[in-house]
């Protein structure tokens, strides 16, 4: 698995079992999951006032109310429709499926409400790239501070959209693997012609940010990508938002990967160590014997 | 400790995964132990072929989807419990946390599960792996059993809630018989049984082939498996048990039906005794394992009677049951009666020998079962990481950094449980 | 460079051999204690003066003998922050499996990243030049594996960042 999934498996496959069950005439029992997504989110996952046949699905996001500044609400009114309601407490966004009337088309629904989380984000990319569209530069960036203290910046100008990610490493060895990681996606440009030209810097934000109150700090890394109108084109800016959104997980997630990978060498290599070390020990074994029956054979004496 | 993300709770198993997130009733995947990896024909040692130049390493399926990928090679990463290959439980680890449950691990604190008598090594190798790899902020790594036993407060009323008991964790592996003393295991005591959930398949599977000849030859174990876990259950008394069927085998025998994956002709298989026999090798083991001839009862009674006299009494009226394997229909029953008749033939001894001048006080015995029984050890996780006090009780990466990995030799037991 | 590492290796091969000559000795401070001398450091009579053995001024290698025991210490090349963190990682990945290693100390001596300590013991037991092999071979490998693992995370981090990239 190189890229993550945008989509959240664990929502899907639940509501999957649900429409089946009721699909074979089974009972609806009634559900109540919580479960968590990255950048903090939660899914809430449960009857409508105990009425086992509607399967209610919130989210709660800590930034929704800066999304909402950059349209989330339309856009969210425009992919599902009929399926929203009015939030539950605590959270942002809530859909209601009915399990009485399942809509003939109920994989795509599944799917999509699998991707609540990734359309929650969408708007603010949308916004900017429309603005970009129309060549609209007075806007002011848009910030979302999509974690507790990490950030994203988006700016819009008439040929391009930049698009900034502050990111923190939490440990000081990941530092020095997110240089190395970012470094290479600088010079990616070279394996793909169409991709957008990346810039990181390390500890300062980039000089777009440079008179806000963006974090400077050891532990820091900024990522800036700028898109031009061919990322953002109608027919492209789906597959856009859904790369960028995830990039910061997709940073962080190879950064661990690579840990791992270096784990297992290190492994390998200590057990080849280990090998010349029990050279020098003069060693003989001993195998345990079966008897025709299966009994362990074991000499007594 | 609002805002706070759930803690997440993975028990990997023998055989199956499960995993998920606190507070919720059921794990939210179980799946097959099994991560499906791309062999290279290389030669050397198993962990130097594995390495790779690039991101080969990130080309592997777990779960489910490892029987789907055609061209791995799947692998087991535990047996009997124990972590085996930690190259491989990296990596499924790796594919739980991030395709999985969709948690970055620097935002939620982690619960993991060990076996009982889990050695010191192994626990700071799932630390090393837990804070190094994936920079968790805390972990705590829970003995199954204890957790088993916190979730059989389920079936109890309040006052009942303790943490002595006796654990019989059946999976799919191996069965420990593990006693528990107000959340401390009695590691001396411990008992293992070599007869799991896969020895029951793999004597159904020899059953059948000397009778069956329908099955598929590969897909034998699979027919095994489906049979054992469809109608198996535990018959009283095996004798009459064969009597019943052979008077009247219209309404014991059952059919199977299956496709053969290749060909994709259905077959048909009659089930008959193997209903009971599988499940039956618990408390007949020499029917599989000529290496091994005690009952579980028999051993349940064992280990009680090796552990300290004054938990013994509480030992015996909390036997909780855990795992797949302890599913079968009727399994706690028959523990039960077996384990009550050989504690009251003994009183009865004793009784004899003080020529009547003393009567002992009668041994409660009781064999728990509740409906969390199959995902016990889940469960119990995901309530105690519900609580707030599981975060004070959590090794945090900063003490990790601080000390090393040897914190995690010691687990702290949860105070206000008991 | 691997000029140097032939001198550099034999050298250290030559003064090993001739640090490894350990007999039994008893504690003479507690009675019916056995420590290693190098390490307790009680009588100045039983300790040799250590050696330093440089490739440069990274690399090196400080062998300490006493009657009993002898340490070795060893100093890795660490060209970069990233070669200094895996090398930081694998010694530590080792020191925790010391257990299995015998020979290896659980924290290495002040100034270098990894220290073996041998003692008559382990000669008694152990082929005394297959251990002496066993240390050259862990000096040649090191090297080479910190390096390698430097250029793997390089080209992941390449493949990884393209195949981002691509899809766009």
């Amino acid at each position: 698995m190189i890229l993550l999934e945008i989509n959240n498996r664990l929502v899907e496959e639940t509501l999957t079992l649900k429409i089946k069950n009721a699909q074979a005439g089974l009972k609806n029992e009634s559900i109540d999951v919580t479960v968590a997504d990255f950048d903090g989110v939660l899914y809430h996952i449960s009857n409508v006032n105990g009425d086992k046949s509607k399967i209610r699905v919130s989210i709660a996001l800590k930034f929704y109310k800066e999304l909402q500044e950059h349209g989330a609400d339309e856009l969210l009114k425009r992919e599902y429709g009929s399926f929203l309601t009015s939030p539950e407490d605590n959270f942002n966004v809530s859909l209601v499926l009915n399990l009485e009337d399942i809509p003939k088309n109920w994989p795509e629904v599944v799917k999509k409400f699998g991707l609540l989380k990734r359309n929650c984000f969408a708007s603010v990319f949308e916004k900017y790239f429309d603005f970009q569209e129309k060549g609209d530069e007075g806007q002011k960036r848009a910030v979302i501070n999509y974690r507790d203290d990490e950030t994203l910046y988006v700016e819009a100008k008439s040929d391009r959209v930049t698009v900034v990610f502050s990111t923190r490493f939490r440990d000081e060895n990941d530092v020095v693997i997110g240089k190395v990681f970012m470094q290479e996606l600088k010079e990616g440009l070279r394996a793909s012609h169409t991709a957008p030209p990346v810039l990181f810097s390390h500890r300062e934000p980039p000089r777009e940010l440079q008179n806000t109150n963006a974090v400077v700090d050891n532990n820091v890394g900024y990522v800036t990508f700028v898109l031009f109108p061919r990322h953002t084109a109608r027919n492209t800016r789906d597959n856009t938002i859904n790369l960028i959104h995830m990039f910061r997980h997709y940073l962080h997630y190879h950064i661990k990967c690579s840990k791992a990978y270096i784990h297992s060498r290190m492994r390998a290599k200590t057990s080849e160590f280990l090998k010349v070390l029990n050279r020098a020990r003069p060693e003989n074994k001993t195998t345990d014997k079966k008897t025709i029956t299966g009994r362990t054979f074991i000499r007594r004496d | 400790m609002a805002g706070r993300l759930p803690a997440c709770v993975i028990d990997v198993g023998t055989g199956y995964t499960k995993l998920g997130f606190a507070n919720n009733k059921e794990p939210q995947f179980i799946i097959p132990s099994a991560i499906a990896i791309k062999e290279t024909a290389k030669v050397g040692d198993q962990s130097s072929r594995r390495l790779c130049k690039g991101v080969e390493d990130l080309d592997f399926f777990i779960g489910d989807e490892a029987f789907d990928a055609t061209g791995y090679a799947i692998k087991y990463p535990v047996r009997h419990g124990l972590v085996e290959d930690w190259d491989l439980m990296e990596r499924f680890l790796e594919q739980c946390i991030f395709k999985y449950l969709r948690a970055e691990p620097e935002d939620h604190y982690f619960l993991l599960t060990e076996p009982p008598l889990n050695t010191p090594e192994n626990r700071e190798y799932t630390a090393e792996i837990m804070f190094e790899s994936f920079n968790v902020p805390g972990l705590y790594i829970a003995v199954q059993a204890v957790l088993a036993l916190a979730a059989s407060w389920i079936s109890r009323s309040i006052n009942d809630r303790t943490l002595t008991g006796i654990v019989i964790d059946s999976g799919d592996g191996v069965t420990h018989v593990i006693p528990v003393a107000e959340g401390y295991v009695i590691g001396s005591c411990i008992k293992h049984i070599p007869i799991a959930g896969r020895n029951i398949t793999y004597f159904i599977q020899s059953l059948l082939r000397e009778r069956e000849i329908g099955i598929p030859p590969e897909q034998s174990l699979e027919t095994a498996k489906a049979i054992k876990e469809r109608y198996s259950y535990i018959c009283p008394d095996i004798a009459k048990e064969f009597a019943k069927y052979d008077s009247d085998p219209a309404k014991w025998m059952k059919t199977y039906d299956g496709i053969n994956s290749v060909t994709k002709n259905p077959f048909r298989v009659d089930v008959g005794y193997e209903r009971f026999l599988g499940p039956e090798i618990f408390f007949h083991p020499e029917f599989s394992n000529p290496d091994f001839t005690i009952p579980i009862s028999q051993i349940v009674d064992d280990v009680i009677q090796n552990c300290p006299i004054d938990v013994r009494r509480p030992l015996y009226s909390n036997i909780v049951l855990s795992g797949g394997s302890t599913m079968f229909k009727d399994f706690g029953r028959r523990l039960q009666r077996d384990i009550k008749r050989t504690v009251d033939a003994r009183l009865k001894l004793s009784e004899a020998l003080a020529g009547g001048g003393l009567t002992p006080k009668p041994i409660d015995v009781q064999v728990i079962s509740h409906h969390m029984q199959r995902y016990a050890v889940w469960f119990g996780g995901s309530m105690l990481a519900s609580t707030p006090e599981f975060y004070t009780v959590c090794h945090t990466k900063a003490a990790y950094e601080e000390y090393g990995p040897s914190i995690c030799r010691h687990s702290p037991v949860f105070s206000t449980m008991t | 460079m691997s000029a140097t590492l032939k001198p550099y290796l034999s050298a250290v091969r030559h003064t090993l051999t001739a640090a490894m000559c350990l007999e039994d000795f008893s504690s003479q401070r507690v009675e019916r204690h056995n420590k290693p001398e190098v390490e307790v450091r009680s009588n100045k009579e039983l300790l040799l003066t250590p050696v330093v053995i440089s490739r440069n001024d990274k690399e090196r290698v400080l062998i300490e003998s006493s009657i009993n025991s002898v340490r070795i210490s060893i100093s890795v090349k660490q060209a970069d922050e990233i070669e200094k963190i895996l090398c930081k990682k694998f010694m530590r990945f080792m020191m925790m499996r010391a257990e299995n290693f015998i020979v290896l100390r659980r924290k290495p001596v002040d100034g270098y990243d990894i220290s073996f300590l041998i003692t008559n013991f382990h000669t008694e037991q152990m082929y005394k030049h297959k251990l002496v092999d066993f240390v050259i071979n862990f000096m040649e490998e090191i090297d080479k594996e910190i390096s390698e693992m430097k250029l793997a995370v390089n080209a992941r981090a390449r493949i990884v960042s393209e195949e981002f990239l691509k899809r766009f």
